[in-house]
């Protein structure tokens, strides 16, 4: 629903938050979500937490070489997914939003598949693990050049302007990548052409071992939006009904043709970097420890709880009906089989030419003699 | 390679790599470390693990993630009067810093009339073989070779990985090392005081009278399996390992050429435009009568590199492939 007076400051000292770390409604608004839409949230809170430990699980049997555990940014996800229009909007997500794509509507199998590269990936192949994307669903397969995403993001959002489509970018990325030429090149380039684009930073403090101090000096994130000439919202990234709301407010502004909006979302990346990284060389786990108390699920369990809407049958239940489904997922990807090798000669122009279809003939001869 | 001291020592090229720059750091306090990672972290391959331990923060410097910032920053604190070493990740995400590469570093002594010069030395990783795909798996030295103003590096052996980044400190000029991302693991013996090595020479690796196999970084060590490989049928080759991609030592290269009268070229780069077509030029363009068979090429297939294990393999040189050109050159393919 769209207010016509905003809800929200911009440039807040504090983050934002609606939901107290015991699940109380502190917000100076009224509630104007009903159960479904609150059991909604919880489910896909849910959803996005174990499909990170399947894929965790999954890489250390080998199925997957290689993952970006999400753990800890899942209130951002589904706070976003929940507030663009799914189909519609375009998301240009980074390497650690499996969570906000589940949620946006990628299917389970095709998540596994992307992980996996069986012949149900829709990106045969050719993508590392943890870069899922999906035309079909607006959502652009992610990058690893860190925020190099952001300027495409930006010209999207442009051609939205231009064709007059009323349809949004949401782009998510990390508190390093608000470092580099990219980000602040796309930012200001949005700011100057009024594209209709809402910039996510899930702060998680760490971008890999260097620390939210050595990367910038500025105080918080959203701060820099002043300078592009846009608001800047500080959230609470554990608390979903803030992420949601939040964004709700500026993706609706940016529809509106108000210009972009800068959101951060000050998450907390639970587990390492990557599968391949040791935390524990740069991080204290007190510190870690200290933030899962603050887990964006159980603050959202709580809430439920206290309005009778959360018991612990239902969320077994849940917790079961999800995670078969993902081992039917799971199934259905690795049935598809590997990908033929020779795969890996298409796409590279949209018709093979003639230099390909040349050394595609010489590949497939030498295989043979 | 001078070696002082008969003693030998069980190491890495990682280990080697890092005992380079602790090395430099020791000698000149004008040399530090900078990149993403390098500190507490030890670098994205684990070279600089602990040197900031022994050398601390100023020195080993952890830089906000931006590569034009701080490739663009090496080149300023080298007109500063410091001897910087930047890690770049790989050489993918130093296209992030390419306008401060090509159009800074390499240019600017020479626009200047002369006046400003950049002592930087620029490390990254290169190549595929770790399932990482496109854009972190390129192998794009050739194209750094291209640019006049930079001298281009690929150290294949230990001895290499130790000596070169001294020599490159000394050097008055931007110099870049390109450490192929599946040669960190590789294990040898080295001289406990080795010393720097030339940065301008391309070696014969193994001696060979019937087909120079000529190559560098990533491949060498499947070039020289190759070629024992090829020993067994009676086939001696002759293996170049490059070395220095700019400048290239012609000499070396068309002295083996005239002696085998034939040449493989090996190199994961693509084949179009690539550092072997260069090679291969040369060796036309130099040795053209000597030849007794057309120069061949083994290369990476024209495709950005996939992430499955099976394709990534596939699109990349790899020992049969090796072989067979080898053997075609020859005329004994079957
Ligand atoms: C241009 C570029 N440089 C370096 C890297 C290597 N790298 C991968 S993830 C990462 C850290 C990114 O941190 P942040 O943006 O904070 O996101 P987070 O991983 O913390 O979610 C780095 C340096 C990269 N992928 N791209």
């Amino acid at each position: 629903m769209i207010k016509d007076s905003p809800r929200f400051e911009p440039f807040s000292q504090k983050p934002i938050s609606l939901l107290s770390e015991s699940g109380e409604w502190i917000a100076p608004f009224d509630l104007d979500l009903d159960e479904a839409a609150l059991k909604g949230f919880y489910r896909d809170l849910l959803a996005a937490r174990l499909l990170d430990e399947r894929f965790i699980k999954l890489q250390r049997m080998g199925k997957i070489s290689f993952v970006a555990p999400t753990a800890g940014h899942e209130a951002a996800h589904v706070g976003i997914a929940h507030a663009v229009k799914r189909g519609h909007d375009w998301l240009f997500p980074y390497y650690r939003d499996a969570g906000m794509l589940l949620a946006f509507g990628v299917p389970a199998t095709e998540m596994m598949a992307q992980m996996m590269a069986t012949k149900a990936d829709s990106h045969k192949g050719r993508q590392m693990p943890s870069h899922p994307g999906s035309q079909a669903l607006n959502v652009f397969t992610v990058a690893s050049p860190i925020a190099s995403h952001i300027p495409p993001a930006v010209g999207t959002a442009i051609s939205m302007k231009i064709r007059n489509t009323g349809q949004v970018v949401v782009t998510s990325f990390g508190d390093g990548a608000t470092s580099e030429g990219d980000f602040h090149a796309g930012i200001n380039f949005a700011g100057a052409q009024g594209a209709p684009i809402v910039f996510v930073c899930e702060n998680n403090r760490y971008a890999i071992s260097v620390d939210y101090h050595k990367q910038t000096a500025a105080e918080n994130i959203a701060a820099k939006a002043s300078a592009y000439g846009m608001p800047g919202y500080l959230v609470d990234g554990m608390d979903v009904l803030a992420c949601y709301y939040v964004m709700q407010e500026a993706v609706e502004r940016t529809r509106k043709g108000l210009g972009p909006v800068l959101v951060e979302t000050q998450v907390y990346r639970f587990g390492p970097h990557s599968s391949a990284d040791d935390d524990s060389r740069y991080r204290p786990t007190e510190e870690v420890k200290a933030w899962k108390q603050r887990d964006p699920l159980m603050r959202m369990q709580r809430f439920l709880e206290k309005r009778g809407l959360w018991t612990k049958a239902w969320g077994d239940s849940l917790r079961n009906e999800i995670n078969e489904a993902f081992s039917v997922a799971i199934k259905e990807a690795e049935a598809a089989g590997a990908i033929p090798a020779e795969w890996m000669f298409e796409d590279v122009f949209k018709d093979m030419p003639r230099h390909l279809k040349q050394q595609l003939e010489r590949w497939r001869s030498e295989l043979s003699g | 390679m001078s070696v002082k001291s008969a003693t030998m020592l069980k190491t890495t090229y990682r280990e080697a790599v890092r005992e380079a720059i602790r090395d430099a750091m020791r000698r000149d306090d004008r040399v530090f470390l900078m990149g993403e990672d390098v500190g507490k972290y030890g670098g994205c391959y684990a070279v600089s693990l602990g040197l900031l331990e022994e050398f601390g923060p100023e020195r080993i410097r952890d830089t906000p993630l931006s590569e034009a910032a701080f490739v663009g920053a090496g080149i300023g604190a080298a007109l500063g009067g410091m001897r910087p070493i930047v890690e770049v990740m790989t050489v993918n995400f130093s296209l992030l810093a390419l306008d401060q590469i090509v159009n800074t570093a390499a240019t600017i002594l020479h626009m200047s009339g002369g006046q400003f010069n950049v002592p930087l030395v620029i490390r990254m990783a290169t190549g595929a073989g770790r399932q990482l795909a496109a854009q972190h798996s390129h192998s794009l030295e050739g194209w750094y070779a291209h640019i006049p103003g930079i001298k281009v590096l690929a150290p294949a052996t230990l001895e290499d990985a130790r000596g070169m980044l001294w020599a490159a400190i000394e050097d008055p000029d931007p110099v870049l090392i390109f450490e192929h991302a599946m040669l960190y693991g590789q294990e040898g013996e080295l001289a406990e005081d080795v010393a720097a090595v030339d940065i301008d020479k391309a070696v014969i690796r193994r001696a060979g009278s019937d087909v120079s196999l000529i190559t560098y970084g990533g491949t060498f060590y499947k070039t020289m399996q190759a070629a024992a490989e090829l020993a067994k049928d009676g086939i001696e080759a002759e293996v170049i390992d490059l070395r220095s991609l700019r400048p290239l030592d012609n000499g070396t290269i068309l002295d083996s050429v005239r002696r085998t009268h034939r040449a493989v070229i090996i190199d994961e780069g693509w084949r179009s435009g690539s550092l072997a077509a260069e090679v291969s030029a040369r060796i036309t363009e130099g040795a053209f009568y000597e030849l007794d068979a057309p120069v061949a090429r083994v290369c990476s297939a024209e495709v950005p590199m996939p992430y499955a294990k099976h394709l990534e393999e596939a699109a990349i040189p790899q020992l049969p492939g090796i072989v067979a050109a080898a053997r075609e050159v020859l005329g004994t393919h079957v």
